[in-house]
């Protein structure tokens, strides 16, 4: 191959350039930042972002609801002013848009009074997990002492299957939402406990936090940058999949006979109801109606906290 | 292997013996009533008291427990007192389980056979129309209770499909829909794992290397990635196997089937103690020897596997 | 070296990936003959595309990958049109066989490395039962592997990293391949083991007759077994020659930087050169010289305009503007100037 001349380059082109430091460094990778990219990645999902709003709106329609002219009590039973008697299973109409159960209490009210207690138990359940799972996770994590001792107990408690643990503290205690959520906390600590745990250690372990502390950076910065993050996503995501759980538990306990007092309307005390009556093909909206609102809550929640999940983990992000 | 089982078995009978005792302690703080027949309300402080402390309740806790394990090793789980006054729970738990395992065996195996021919599908298909419908189903399954979707199962299927809405031990068309019912959960299951597990395999180097030797897709689905995924399912076979003594609650009372999952239920609506005390012991029991047999099964699968694995980092 | 031994020809080609829906251009039109029984070394830092580069000759580039330009020329077909699993069967394993970085993760845990090593036999020596596993049985004896009748039904946990790759080359080997391709065959070993395995991989060039690729970045490596040496930068080969052409009379200056990093090359006293900046963003377009960014005595025709080849000597070629007669003069680093002078040595002697 012989060397071939393009004339037609320009001769002044063979003079030096001008060396620039930055456009050398600019050559490479975009500045990073590990919260925006999670909301990017997640928003990239038009489903869960869809379900989120949703849910936004949910919420608040929830905690303004009673607030709202002419809404009715979830508990009190309406007269059938012809009759004098309760207005029992009266079908959905303009006056009562879910109609009334079997003792003549208005759906709509009763659904709303549901879907906020069950929320309430769900927020808590996952609060209570959080600060319970991150206390016995950060002691089992950096208290040597300790680690065998939390991991015995760990094992033990986590050989018990949770149903069996929610039936028997339930049992053993009066029904009440405070017995829920202390049930649940009982049994849902430990999955929080046990991540923590896990992340510390790898605080602790990984080659690229000894080599951070190595190069002198404070505990706080490796905590604040390498460690909060995690723990702040993976707190969203056990609140967010804490709720479906509650609320499937709660429907559970409830048909077993260990659920909510039948004063307080969850929506597992309505579904229950709406079984009673679902053999009658016109009362099966006592049924559906309760079914369908907890359905669109927990695969909302649902969803949402598994792309969370997702977005949150580095490796998704560009 | 040998030192490995041994290790793992003794792990497991002391796990065993903590979680039984625990247990019992809790139990003790079940409430009173539990232990009287009809006429509770009709007996008097003393009275009650006499009674109680005629069945042991009254005794030093040490006491309770030490007769509570000598009769446990002797088979002896007490006498049920509401459900079926003084017949022995391990009379009931014997006309019962059978049915339970009947439908829970019978949903496993619908499970495994829809399931892993799922997942595989789905991850075969990432991001396409199966992997989607796939995930959808799963998340319908996951999120929503299952009491809601068996209610409706059974409220329109039977409808449509003119199939009996109760349990009935001549009709066979009637044990269908419980057994498909309730293997909905456990499909769901299987083909999640499954895809998983499959996914992560097929981004293996040992695939790479596969597909560098000549290989082709199918021979490697089917030599290497698919043994290799199914081998940490494994681990969860017996203890699926197990459970299906305690059988479904919700299909059982759903379909009136005179298993145990309807036993417990009861056995909590009549509040009667000691057979309640007997199921939940028994349910807590099948988790540790589940999954010891799920550790023994997967050690054999497995030529890694010793006891060098941290517990609790699971 | 003449050109009827060519066994493989690669042309202006050029590999895409669509990361996300950005569009990453990974090999920008590289081209490179590989002659029939040499060792060929790429080199390069990572993310220059050596793997890349190489997994396109036998189909392996990852699904968000593709061809979108150019041609691989091997026995008369080209490999670069070939779509179906049907096609590349033909290639993987049968002609072209694969080391990988990996020992530790190579090899399938669950399966024992006689079965893992015998697939291959069965599959490209047409051998079966009895017959195979004693085929088997033989290249791991070849590939240094003790004892291999009771190895053959071991796991590859019970092996040690060395031991891995030694099986990993086996199979390679098994294949029977004409074409070797070695992706940083000893980067995850210790320093000992290295030598090792880069003398077993010589012994077996020579038994099996094989046509070795290395692909590295650590020059130590390629000045143990390569005959020719490939530079790779940006995803274009910038200079090829014989390893003396390459490592005594370098002209592209980013082999220059690079062998003025190599810690042998210091001069004492003196802080270890290392390259300014970072590797260009696949993601962009890149103009001109994809090194010109990141060297201090660039020109300006560097930035505007790619340059082509310049033939030093026969097998000797660079892709910079400095070869042009128009071009200025440039000093080559100390270090540089320090090989060229040996070279000179080494030239005479052998005119002698």
């Amino acid at each position: 191959m012989a060397n071939s001349i393009d004339k037609s380059i320009d001769e002044s082109l063979f003079e030096f350039a001008t060396y620039d430091e930055q456009q050398a460094e600019m050559t490479g990778y975009s500045n990073y930042s590990y919260w925006r990219s999670t909301i990017q990645v997640f928003m990239k999902n038009r489903v869960a972002v869809f379900l989120l709003f949703l849910m936004i709106g949910l919420l608040a329609f929830t905690m303004i609801q009673p607030f709202l002219p002419g809404q009715k009590s979830p508990t009190e039973i309406h007269i059938d002013e012809n009759t004098g008697m309760q207005l029992r299973n009266h079908p959905p109409d303009k006056e009562f848009w879910f109609g009334t159960n079997s003792i003549g209490q208005d759906l709509w009210a009763r659904i709303w009074s549901g879907t906020r207690t069950s929320l309430l138990i769900g927020f808590f359940v996952g609060l209570w997990e959080a600060i319970i799972g991150i206390i016995v996770g950060a002691l089992w994590g950096y208290v040597r002492r300790l680690e065998s001792t939390i991991t015995g107990i760990y094992n033990v408690l986590n050989n018990i299957p949770t149903t069996i643990l929610l039936i028997l503290l339930t049992y053993i205690m009066k029904p009440s939402v405070f017995t829920m959520i202390f049930a649940m906390c009982m049994t849902g600590w430990l999955n929080m406990a046990r991540f923590v745990r896990n992340l510390i250690v790898i605080i602790r372990d990984r080659e690229y936090n000894l080599a951070s502390r190595c190069l002198g950076t404070p505990t706080r910065r490796i905590i604040t940058k390498n460690l909060l993050p995690y723990l702040v996503s993976v707190i969203m995501l056990r609140m967010a999949l804490a709720i479906p759980a509650a609320i499937g538990y709660e429907v559970f306990l409830t048909y077993i006979g260990l659920g909510l007092p039948i004063s307080i309307p969850s929506l597992g005390n309505l579904i229950n109801e709406g079984r009673r009556v679902m053999g009658v093909p016109t009362l099966r909206y006592q049924l559906i109606f309760p079914a369908t609102v907890l359905s669109i809550i927990t695969i909302s929640f649902y969803v949402i906290g598994n792309v969370f999940a997702d977005a949150s983990d580095p490796r998704n992000h560009v | 292997m040998l030192k490995y089982s041994a290790k793992r078995l003794l792990q497991s009978v002391v796990t065993l013996f903590l979680v039984v005792t625990i247990v019992f302690l809790l139990m003790r703080l079940m409430p009173e009533e539990g232990y009287f027949g009809e006429g509770y309300e009709k007996l008097d402080e003393a009275q009650r008291e006499a009674i109680l402390a005629s069945m042991g309740l009254r005794d030093p806790i040490h006491i309770q427990l030490k007769n509570f394990y000598s009769d446990l090793f002797k088979g002896d789980l007490g006498e049920s007192i509401i459900y079926r006054p003084k017949v022995a729970i391990a009379e009931i738990l014997k006309s019962k389980i059978p049915y339970s395992v009947k439908f829970g065996v019978a949903a496993m195996a619908i499970s495994l056979v829809v399931g892993i021919p799922l997942g595989i599908l789905m991850a075969r298909s990432k991001n396409q129309l199966w992997d989607k419908l796939g995930t959808g189903y799963i998340v319908f399954i996951n999120a929503v209770p299952a009491a809601v979707y068996y209610l409706l199962l059974q409220l329109y299927v039977t409808d449509i499909f003119k199939l009996p809405i109760l349990y009935n031990p001549d009709r066979p068309s009637s044990w269908i829909l419980p057994a498909i019912s309730m293997s909905l959960g456990g499909t769901a299951s299987y083909a999640m794992w499954m895809r998983r597990y499959m996914v992560d395999e097929l981004n293996k180097d040992y695939v790479k290397l596969a597909r560098a030797k000549g290989l082709r897709e199918k021979s490697i689905m089917v030599r290497h990635v698919l043994k290799n995924a199914i081998v940490p399912m494994v681990q969860y076979l017996p203890t699926s196997l197990l459970y299906t003594v305690s059988g479904s609650i919700y299909i059982e009372s759903l379909y009136s089937i005179p298993g145990m999952g309807g036993l417990l239920v009861d056995a909590i609506q009549r509040q009667d103690n000691t057979l309640v005390q007997a199921l939940v012991l028994i349910y807590s029991s099948i988790g540790i020897i589940g999954l010891f047999l799920g550790d023994i099964l997967m050690a054999s699968l497995d030529p890694r596997i010793k006891l060098d694995r941290k517990e609790g980092a699971r | 070296m003449d050109n009827s031994n060519v066994i493989l020809s690669v042309k202006d080609l050029v590999v895409k990936f669509n990361l996300r829906g950005k569009i990453l251009t990974a090999i920008r039109g590289a081209s490179l003959d590989l002659y029939e029984g040499e060792s060929l070394a790429i080199v390069g830092e990572s993310g220059a595309g050596k793997s890349v580069f190489t997994k396109t000759f036998m189909g392996l580039l990852d699904a968000n990958g593709w061809i979108d330009s150019g041609s691989i020329l091997y026995k008369g077909e080209d490999l670069a049109k070939y779509k179906t699993e049907d096609d590349w069967i033909k290639i993987r394993g049968k002609e072209f066989a694969m080391v990988f970085q990996e020992p530790m993760t190579s090899l399938n845990p669950l399966r024992t490395i006689g079965s893992q090593v015998e697939e291959a036999v069965v599959l490209h020596q047409g051998l079966t039962g009895e017959e195979a596993k004693q085929k088997v049985i033989e290249i791991l004896d070849d590939v240094g592997i003790q004892d291999p009748e009771r190895r053959y039904y071991q796991y590859p946990h019970e092996f040690s990293g060395g031991m891995r790759q030694r099986v990993v080359i086996a199979i390679a080997v098994a294949c029977n391949p004409r074409i070797l391709i070695c992706d940083e065959p000893t980067t995850a070993l210790d320093v000992t083991i290295q030598a090792q395995i880069l003398n077993l991989l010589k012994e077996l060039q020579k038994k099996y007759n094989l046509t070795i690729i290395y692909i590295t970045h650590d020059l130590g490596v390629v000045a143990n077994v390569a005959d020719r040496i490939a530079v790779m930068y940006a995803g274009d080969i910038i200079e090829i020659g014989t390893s003396e052409e390459v490592f005594y009379n370098a002209q592209h200056p980013y082999t220059w930087a690079l062998l003025s990093s190599l810690p042998q090359l210091g001069v004492k006293g003196q802080d270890l050169y290392s390259i300014k900046g970072t590797p260009p963003n696949l993601f962009n377009e890149i103009k001109g010289d994809a090194f010109a960014p990141r060297n201090d005595k660039a020109l300006k025709i560097d930035f505007i305009k790619r340059p082509p080849y310049f033939e030093v000597s026969p097998t000797h070629k660079a892709k910079t503007w400095l070869l042009d007669p128009r071009a200025p003069k440039v000093e080559p680093p100390e270090s540089i100037k320090f090989l060229r002078r040996k070279w000179k040595v080494k030239a005479n002697e052998r005119s002698e």
